[in-house]
């Protein structure tokens, strides 16, 4: 039983993780329908924008400060993927926007190796893991029978709170409205004066900037980050925005947590262990997408059309 | 006095294909100025063109004046024109409140705002009765409403109205063309496309006939529909 | 989602006044020549250059081999074309030359500027002056400008109806140049390594030589010509295509190493032939296609008495290979059977899906068949009549080099697949899969049972690669997941891609491209996968309709329907244009 809820609170904190990547995938789908696999290398290098952050910015009495070097670090994070996140958008992605659907999804594929690469080969050492710093209190938080890493408590927190945000602010604001419009009828938003490349600029930032935040708290939590991380929690992360319906935030949220919930639940219990893990999420992934592809919040509130 | 928007000598292609050829008209300020012609002779493409969301081949749009061929979509509406567009083509998952505020996007005057909100809600009273419903749940005359409603919470100069009383009842469409009437008398300058060419040009200043992609006819509403061309060609008579 | 932004937004053109092409081709032709015979580096590059007989950076002037003896020819090439009376498309000739020459001095000028420590030693260094590869750049860029006063005009058309014993020549000489082409393009460079430092380079030089020749050649119309009659006569040209590839061992390229490449890149080359029919025919984009390759590994290492297989079957080859066919077209039904609810970019995720499952299974050793992280070694070598595949043999006074049957093998199974698929985009599959592809919905309505031919699809695509795959464990004697990984996958789409999708010979160029280069260019392997990447994004963005495009699918890629057309689609558009002439064929799909 106790492994159990421990299982399941890991699992919160793996959901809670992918879930910040899974909002960028979201949005930047319902806006301009294209599956960004490139979006997993934002949240990898936003991890090492943290770590780079750490090694040679931080005086080192701060260091041992976290309230002090982690907001710095995800800043860093931040910059870092926004910024990359607006170069691809503006190179790579914008001069295909009226192309042919494979074009983007192959020119992502492109965009995904050249950013794994580009670290592996440039960021000192990063040929094998990086050594992440413990930048937030090492301690375990009780939680009746459950016991929690305090930097895992803090993932949760951070992701919820930054998830209802994006969506009050998706839902209320002048700029979530023009989102929405343009996800809907890109044409007739134009003529309501929305201009469509600020838009998608902003949601391609806004996507980068959720990507970066996780990629440092993820490196705080696990405490070492190499090049691939971004490629395996994209594809979970994509997995929970179809499994949420893809274009919908609530439902990348909860879908986020129900892939951690599978990984964790599915490594402890299915047959295979650990190793299987990553596949019962796929599988449930081809479940999903063959029996019902809007995802499971498809009619709920939803970015796109 | 120079016309509010002048349009010589038009033409838009898709690719290889050309949709307008050659289109000249002018609408002069408080007119209400309708394009009529045949499904496919490229009225839609013209509105389109003014108002930004193609780019012409070749050339000119002027707008009070000012060269807009060419221009963005955005820009264009903030010059003062609004598009209304074939389709209704409202927000069908937003409410009616919010497909509103998209239309005043480009201001940032609050209380001017509300207080339009309330105009279009007083001219159109079901919108004011269902203002938190999605705009997806209504019927084509409602919608219609709430187009043209947030067409005009950009304050236009001018406003362009494609295709109105499409799919609409009888007595929707008279709704509707009463209102387009209203909103002339109130100071907007009005270019309407329609099939409905005798319903338009009864209401009409001054029409012009585009045929495969060209403008072979103008004149006073009234005159294009005593015209027999017109008359056998777009009023089904022979 | 129709955004449309109709008309063109000219793009900024170098306009030249035609008569300065004559005079800019005369110059562009003997600077060419000039800097062939200059020295193109002013110090002793490598210490080891005795021992290398391939040397072809020279510090002394008047040396002519290799690719100094390259530009010269393209230079002499360009008076030739230049001042040849009557010669139709003489402007893309020029063009594609003038890139040539250009492509060699600058690849030349970065390789040795960059070993030689700085310009000094393409410019003037010591005492000593080399400017070679300036001098060939410069050439080149000449050529390409008074290609572009001179205007570029439509390729010309020549007649393809010939008496037969003429076309069956011209096929004949065509197919050995092209043979013997590629044993140069083989070996260009020699095979990469540390103790060949100007492998890299000089390969690429050769491919700039190559490429400006084969386009020269396409801008008169001979290419075209070519093709045409190939098409015209395809059997005898399949026949001849083979009987050319199966005399490769006898060129330069006939040794071990080279076999084992050309054989990888049969293997691969079959593999894109069965991805093509998934993506580029029928258009459904599949991104774990690798699997089914290594379903037929797997199948056929663990049939063939592998020393740590479970299953202590032995049978023979064929046998083998069969069974790994069909078992992978059966888990290709399988894969493609959710494309019977799922679309577009989701079923490019459940192809993901299925891809990564069969790579994690495979990885964890999955009920003892693959071996895990020890892979399943010692595959026996194919025999056949007691002849060992990967041994030399001697067929009367020849002696061919190792691993030749491998070869001999791989390439009956391609041009057996080229056969068969040449005809498919013409038959009733063919051409269910094609209408599936451009709008499914239609195609249901007109009477296709859409999910059998997706089914189908998947399983024909999946069968090839797992035919290949079967050969693919036996040549490389191992079977390991590591082959088998997304990053393959990806590689093999790219392949179609480049090639052009929806053709053949797109197909096998890509795979050949995208497998040779990594080979030649081993001491860029650091920044292999990096460049990779970006090629596959410079690809979408300037010619997403490949090496080889299609005719349809062209006309799909470069320029769309008429709601959906773009600024930069047109440019795209115009620059088909200018390569395949009247606009009027392209009309058609819009």
């Amino acid at each position: 039983m106790t492994t159990l809820l421990q299982q399941i609170a890991n699992g919160i904190a793996l959901g809670a993780t992918i879930g910040l990547i899974a909002l960028g995938y979201t949005m930047v789908y319902g806006i301009i329908q294209l599956i960004n696999f490139a979006h997993g290398e934002v949240f990898m290098v936003g991890a090492f924008g943290g770590l780079a952050v750490h090694r040679w910015l931080l005086p080192e009495a701060w260091q041992g400060d976290w309230y002090i070097s982690l907001p710095l670090m995800i800043v860093g994070g931040v910059v870092v993927a926004v910024t990359i996140a607006l170069i691809m958008e503006r190179f790579a992605y914008r001069p295909l926007r009226n192309a042919p659907r494979l074009a983007p999804l192959i020119t992502a594929l492109g965009v995904s190796i050249v950013l794994q690469e580009a670290i592996r080969i440039w960021f000192p050492n990063a040929e094998s893991a990086q050594a992440y710093p413990k930048a937030f209190i090492d301690a375990q938080v009780d939680l009746g029978p459950v016991s929690i890493s305090a930097s895992k408590l803090l993932i949760i927190v951070v992701s919820v709170a930054l998830s209802v945000g994006l969506q009050l602010y998706v839902t209320k604001s002048r700029m979530g409205r023009a989102m929405r419009a343009t996800a809907q009828d890109r044409d007739t938003a134009r003529l309501m004066g929305v201009n469509p490349d600020r838009v998608i600029v902003l949601t391609f930032l806004i996507g980068a900037a959720l990507a970066g935040v996780a990629g440092v708290l993820y490196g705080v939590d696990i405490t070492n980050v190499d090049n691939a991380i971004g490629f395996q929690n994209g594809i979970f992360a994509f997995t929970a925005a179809v499994l949420g319906g893809i274009g919908s935030l609530r439902g990348a949220v909860i879908g986020a947590f129900i892939i951690g919930l599978i990984k964790t639940l599915g490594g402890q219990y299915m047959p295979g262990g650990t190793q299987y893990d990553y596949v019962w999420i796929f599988v449930v992934l081809i479940f999903v997408l063959v029996f019902r592809p809007q995802g499971l919040f498809g009619e709920a509130e939803r970015v796109r059309a | 006095m120079s016309p509010l928007l002048e349009v010589g000598d038009l033409s838009v292609a898709y690719g290889a294909i050309e949709a307008v050829r050659d289109v000249t008209f002018s609408v002069d300020e408080g007119q209400i100025v309708s394009l009529i012609g045949a499904n496919g002779a490229g009225k839609t493409t013209t509105l389109r063109t003014v108002s930004g969301l193609l780019r012409p081949r070749a050339g000119t749009v002027r707008f009070d004046g000012r060269d807009i061929s060419g221009l963005p979509a955005h820009s264009i509406l903030n010059l003062g024109i609004a598009h209304c567009p074939e389709g209704r083509r409202t927000f069908g998952r937003m409410t009616v409140e919010e497909n509103l505020l998209l239309g005043a996007y480009t201001r940032d005057d609050e209380p001017g705002i509300q207080s339009d909100i309330r105009r279009v809600y007083e001219l159109f009273p079901v919108l004011g009765q269902r203002k938190n419903q999605k705009a997806g749940l209504f019927s084509g005359g409602e919608q219609q409403m709430l187009a043209i409603g947030r067409a005009m919470m950009s304050r236009p100069r001018l406003l362009m109205l494609d295709e109105p009383s499409m799919g609409l009842s009888p007595i929707m469409t008279n709704l509707i063309f009463q209102t387009i009437s209203e909103l002339q008398s109130q100071g907007t300058t009005i270019l309407l496309v329609e099939q409905n060419a005798l319903a338009a040009l009864a209401l009409s200043d001054h029409g012009y006939v585009i045929d495969l992609g060209a403008t072979t006819l103008d004149g006073p509403g009234k005159e294009l529909l005593a015209d027999e061309r017109v008359r056998s060609a777009y009023l089904g008579e022979d | 989602m129709t955004t449309t932004t109709a008309t063109v937004r000219s793009r900024p053109r170098i306009t030249l006044a035609p008569t300065l092409a004559k005079p800019l081709a005369a110059a562009g032709g003997v600077l060419a020549v000039i800097a062939a015979l200059l020295p193109w580096t002013t110090f002793v590059l490598f210490d080891n250059d005795e021992v290398n007989p391939s040397l072809q950076y020279f510090d002394a002037p008047f040396a002519l081999s290799g690719y100094r003896l390259h530009t010269m020819l393209l230079g002499l090439a360009v008076l030739v074309v230049a001042f040849v009376p009557r010669i139709p498309g003489r402007a893309r000739a020029q063009r594609a030359l003038g890139f040539g020459i250009a492509a060699i001095g600058l690849i030349s000028l970065i390789f040795l500027s960059y070993n030689g420590g700085g310009v000094g030693t393409v410019t003037a260094a010591d005492g000593d002056a080399a400017f070679g590869a300036v001098v060939a750049l410069v050439a080149g860029v000449l050529v390409v400008l008074s290609a572009i006063a001179a205007g570029i005009t439509d390729i010309p058309d020549f007649p393809t109806r010939l008496p037969r014993l003429a076309a069956y020549g011209a096929l004949v000489l065509a197919f050995a140049a092209i043979l013997f082409l590629v044993a140069e393009t083989l070996t260009a460079g020699g095979r990469s390594g540390v103790s060949n430092p100007y492998a890299g380079p000089t390969f690429l030089a050769f491919l700039g030589m190559a490429g400006g020749v084969l386009g020269a050649l396409s801008g008169v119309g001979v290419v075209r010509w070519i093709s045409a009659l190939s098409e015209r006569h395809r059997a005898f040209s399949i026949i001849i295509l083979v009987l050319c590839a199966l005399s490769l061992p006898l060129t330069s390229a006939g040794n071990a190493y080279w076999m084992t490449v050309a054989t990888t890149i049969g293997v691969y080359a079959a593999t894109a032939i069965g991805l093509n029919v998934v993506v580029g025919l029928a258009g459904l984009l599949d991104l774990g296609y690798v699997a089914f390759m290594g379903v037929g590994a797997f199948v056929a290492a663990n049939l063939s008495g592998a020393a740590t297989s479970k299953l202590g079957i032995e049978l023979p080859f064929p046998v083998a290979a069969l069974i790994a066919a069909i078992l992978a077209g059966i888990v290709g039904a399988i894969v493609g059977s959710p494309t019977l609810r799922v679309r577009g970019d989701y079923l490019a995720i459940v192809t993901l899906a299925f891809g990564e499952i069969f790579t994690r299974s495979a990885q964890n050793d999955i009920g003892g068949l693959t071996g895990g992280s020890n892979a399943i070694p010692r595959i026996p070598d194919v025999e056949l009549g007691g002849t060992a595949f990967n041994e030399e043999i001697q067929v009367g006074g020849l002696e061919l080099p190792g691993g030749v049957l491998y070869y001999f093998m791989i390439v009956l199974v391609v041009g057996a697949v080229m056969a068969v698929f040449a005809n498919l985009k013409n038959s009733r599959a063919g051409r269910a899969w094609i209408a599936i592809r451009e709008d499914e919905d239609a195609a249901r309505a007109m009477g296709i049972r859409t999910g059998k031919a997706k089914i189908m699809a998947f399983l024909v695509g999946a069968t090839l690669a797992g035919l290949a795959g079967a050969i693919f464990a036996h040549k490389l004697t191992i079977a390991s997941f590591d082959s088998f990984k997304f990053l393959e996958s990806v590689t093999l789409l790219a392949a179609v891609i480049l090639g052009g999708m929806g053709t053949i010979p797109g197909a096998v160029l890509g795979a050949s491209l995208l497998f040779v280069l990594p080979e030649k260019l081993r001491e860029f392997d650091d920044y292999r996968l990096l460049l990779f990447g970006l090629a596959l994004i410079l690809i979408m963005r300037f010619r997403p309709q490949g090496l080889v495009p299609d005719r349809v699918r062209r006309a799909e890629l470069a320029g769309e329907t008429a709601t959906g057309k773009s600024i930069d689609e047109e440019e795209a558009l115009v620059v088909e244009q200018e390569h395949d002439g009247p606009t009027g064929k392209k009309g058609g799909t819009a």
